[in-house]
């Protein structure tokens, strides 16, 4: 699996955020630190926040830029972000957030795993729960059978 | 918006912001959930809807944007939470067990 979209450096799993911008600024920070985004992406990750929330269900938000942003990602990637504490985010509470990068399909098979998790009320709570990295790794990748 | 034959549905667009994020992980469980139903299921942007699509998937958020560049009869279906919300639930009852998508 030479070409997961995940790297490691962009799993962390002890996160504290003041609000959802705090969180989302987070979220794009790593991406831009791992080498996936230009700094301009993490602008463009709260302009499309404020558009539409981009909470999926599950305690889970999955922050990315807008269709014009792609112009400023240099790969595909994701990173995963651990709120143990919590993050309101419009009503919601979000104790993990999976933020994007992509302008191609790098990213689309890990996303098809997240939304297989997320189907699952015990599998969502064990990635929520989880602070073990290898872990995280390994259920996004493999999947929870 | 008159609705339309679940047998001739053959192309499902899930219309996302940015095609990145949501609507790929909703196209990608609606394609397992149909799978052996012979339908295409596509994300793409929301202003950038295939002109042969029979059916569009979208955030309610999006629903005004979406219906813009909606192809003529084809019918819209607006939901509010990605995972396990009813309309996208009823989309699918109604495609496996027959009936009228949209009606």
């Amino acid at each position: 699996m030479a070409d997961i979209p995940l790297d490691p450096r962009a799993i962390r799993l002890d996160c504290v955020a003041k609000d959802r911008d705090d969180a989302i600024r987070q979220c794009g920070e790593t991406l831009v630190a791992v080498g996936a985004a230009a700094e301009p992406y993490i602008a463009a990750m709260l302009e499309r926040e404020r558009t539409l929330s981009t909470y999926v269900g599950e305690g889970v938000a999955i922050p990315h830029g807008t269709v014009k942003a792609k112009e400023v990602v240099h790969r595909d990637a994701v990173c995963v972000l651990r709120f143990p504490g919590g993050v309101d985010w419009d009503g919601e509470q979000v104790s993990l957030c999976v933020g994007i990068a992509a302008k191609g399909d790098g990213h689309v098979r890990l996303l098809a795993e997240l939304a297989e998790i997320l189907m699952d009320p015990d599998a969502a709570e064990a990635l929520r729960e989880t602070a073990d990295e290898a872990e995280v790794l390994r259920l996004l990748l493999e999947g929870t059978e | 918006m008159a609705g339309i034959e679940s047998a001739a549905v053959k192309k499902i667009v899930i219309a996302c912001d940015a095609g990145m994020g949501s609507s790929v992980m909703l196209a990608s469980t609606l394609r397992k959930q149909l799978k052996g139903n012979g339908i295409e299921v596509v994300h793409s942007p929301v202003d950038q809807i295939p002109g042969d699509a029979d059916v569009v998937v979208t955030h309610a958020g999006l629903a005004a944007r979406a219906r813009k560049s909606t192809p003529e009869g084809a019918v819209l279906i607006p939901f509010q939470v990605f995972i396990g919300d009813p309309a996208v639930t009823k989309l699918v009852n109604t495609i496996k067990n027959g009936g009228v998508v949209g009606g």
